[in-house]
């Protein structure tokens, strides 16, 4: 699908993603010692969340731990659904996750194989674009050793280096670049503005804002699984560097779940 | 870029997110996605396999191996418990024989649902693959070990005089068989164990004492005189017919392998659609409930 600049790419209206977990019952609420030790909880993740991105623009997703974003993420890809509201995308959207699919016995050259074969890529694809994957993951030779074998940081190298090749119309970067170093970064950036200037729209999640600032022209701050602010990143950085800094951004977590 | 829901996008959106479904998505396209990941699951196979004893000393040596000693320990097993000694070798070869076709029906299984639960390498977490992929994949791997054991069987086979049979060429569809009974067991009991983790507990007791009573370690004529009966077991006339495939058949006056052929399909075919509707009726769960 060919997206155009001045249309939307993605649009979330009234969206609210509720789940429940399993969670241990604290010692001081068990009645007996027979009572169980387990107890479902309810977790609001997303309360009533409504934004729009246009294509062709690279929007910063930032709050604090617990906020909701990852699982925004999971929801507009796929893989959570929605409670009540809606997503609609205008285009294919893929979540850069480092080492989805990847098999971490294997090295890091057969994993490229898998990765992009579950992104979506057809085999043909993959083999066709696995040396220049490999090329911008630039981690040496260690693409002959099995992954586990591989940092935090080289393992995001590879699994960024497949999905900007597996090239989306939109694409999800949930905090997949904090471990690399300096030079990559630049790079991934780099990578960012020309998918951007080709109406890719990036949707990313990092708790740098130095980075979103770099990635992003604007940003959406998401708190306690609402939209507490848009508009433009810096604008929103500092907005909530300034309310982190004064210690209200607590674990936002106890405030967002209720008991069953 | 506006808090308002945006009027500028006149084309209908390519992928549109509601609300949790229940019952059955459309079918056609589900199947036809799930396809498109066929390759996918090929290589997530492959992959799978060959890591797998991938640390070891003997590596992929232990997908022969394995079976191999399986079906060892059971006719020690059964030659102390039965009676019958170590000196039967075409017994051995039974057991054996009905042994790599049982792990292949019950390898699918366990397969599937560890698959299903260990969420794949992120895929349930963090893409809308179909999930059916995984317990396809899975049930790639259980037959790419099954055709493994195959090569330890061959020797055992003529070590046990079992001789060759126009019952043999009934093999690949008995394999076909197998894979679709072990496919849709596999989905029933992924699902069931996405809500009650114990399932996954529970299992191998539960495969083992099935296989106690399918015909596996003991020859299909022993409950003749109660054949209707035993076929409300489901894997009965499978193992049976594997029994017959394998060795010949045991009693003339018993079933023949087109019979069993028969019941085989009807509760495979039944077993795989039952399980396949059920599994993508609640696949939405897994990722939640992972």
């Amino acid at each position: 699908m060919s997206l155009q600049f001045e249309t939307d790419a993605v649009r979330i209206t009234d969206l609210s993603l509720s789940y429940s977990a399993v969670v241990e019952v604290p010692p001081e609420e068990r009645t007996s010692p027979f009572a169980r030790r387990t107890k479902k909880r309810l977790i609001h993740a997303l309360n009533d969340v409504s934004f729009s991105v246009p294509a062709g623009k690279a929007v910063a997703l930032i709050g604090g731990n617990g906020a909701g974003k990852s699982t925004l993420m999971k929801a507009m890809v796929g893989a959570l659904k929605p409670s009540s509201g809606r997503i609609d995308l205008w285009g294919r959207a893929h979540l850069l996750a480092p080492g989805m699919g990847f098999n971490r016995k294997l090295s890091g050259r057969e994993n490229v194989l898998l990765g992009g074969l579950a992104a979506g890529m057809s085999l043909a694809e993959v083999r066709e674009k696995q040396e220049a994957i490999i090329e911008f993951a630039d981690i040496g030779g260690f693409i002959d050793m099995p992954t586990t074998t591989y940092s935090s940081g080289m393992f995001g190298r590879l699994a960024f280096a497949v999905a900007t090749h597996v090239d989306p119309e939109i694409l999800l970067i949930d905090e997949a670049l904090s471990a690399g170093d300096a030079g990559f970064r630049d790079r991934a950036v780099n990578r960012v503005q020309t998918m951007c200037a080709a109406a890719r729209t990036i949707i990313v999640v990092s708790h740098s804002t130095a980075l979103v600032a770099e990635m992003a022209t604007e940003a959406i701050w998401l708190h306690q699984g609402s939209v507490r602010q848009q508009g433009e990143v810096n604008e929103v950085a500092d907005a909530y560097l300034e309310f982190q800094t004064k210690g209200r951004e607590t674990a936002q977590l106890d405030r967002t779940i209720a008991d069953r | 870029m506006s808090q308002e829901t945006s009027e500028a996008s006149s084309t209908p959106p390519l992928i549109s997110r509601r609300s949790t479904r229940t019952g059955l998505p459309p079918l056609r396209n589900y199947i036809r996605d799930a396809w498109t990941y066929r390759t996918f699951a090929v290589h997530w196979s492959r992959a799978d396999v060959k890591a797998r004893n991938f640390d070891t000393f003997f590596g992929r040596a232990w997908h022969v191996i394995n079976p191999l000693l399986f079906g060892l320990i059971y006719f020690v097993f059964v030659g102390i418990v039965g009676g019958g000694g170590f000196s039967d070798m075409e017994r051995l070869a039974m057991i054996v024989g009905n042994l790599y076709a049982w792990l292949f029906f019950s390898g699918v299984i366990t397969t599937s649902v560890g698959a299903v639960q260990s969420g794949a390498g992120g895929i349930l977490a963090m893409s809308s693959i179909p999930r059916v992929v995984l317990p396809m994949a899975s049930a790639i791997t259980a037959g790419n070990l099954f055709l493994r054991s195959l090569l330890a069987y061959v020797p055992i086979h003529f070590l046990g005089q079992r001789g060759a049979h126009i019952e043999m060429l009934w093999i690949p569809v008995l394999a076909v068989l197998t894979l679709m009974a072990g496919l849709g067991i596999a989905l029933i009991m992924a699902v069931l164990n996405v809500y009650f983790r114990d399932v996954s507990r529970l299992l191998p007791h539960v495969l083992r004492l099935w296989m106690y009573l399918s015909p596996v370690i003991w020859d299909y004529t022993r409950v003749l005189d109660s054949a209707e009966l035993a076929r409300l077991n489901p894997l009965y006339p499978l193992m049976t017919a594997w029994t017959i495939a394998f060795g010949g058949t045991l009693d003339p006056n018993g079933p023949g392998i087109v019979s069993q052929v028969g019941w085989s399909f009807a509760w495979s075919a039944v077993s795989l659609v039952v399980g396949f509707l059920v599994f993508v009726s609640r696949e939405d769960e897994f990722a939640v409930r992972n």
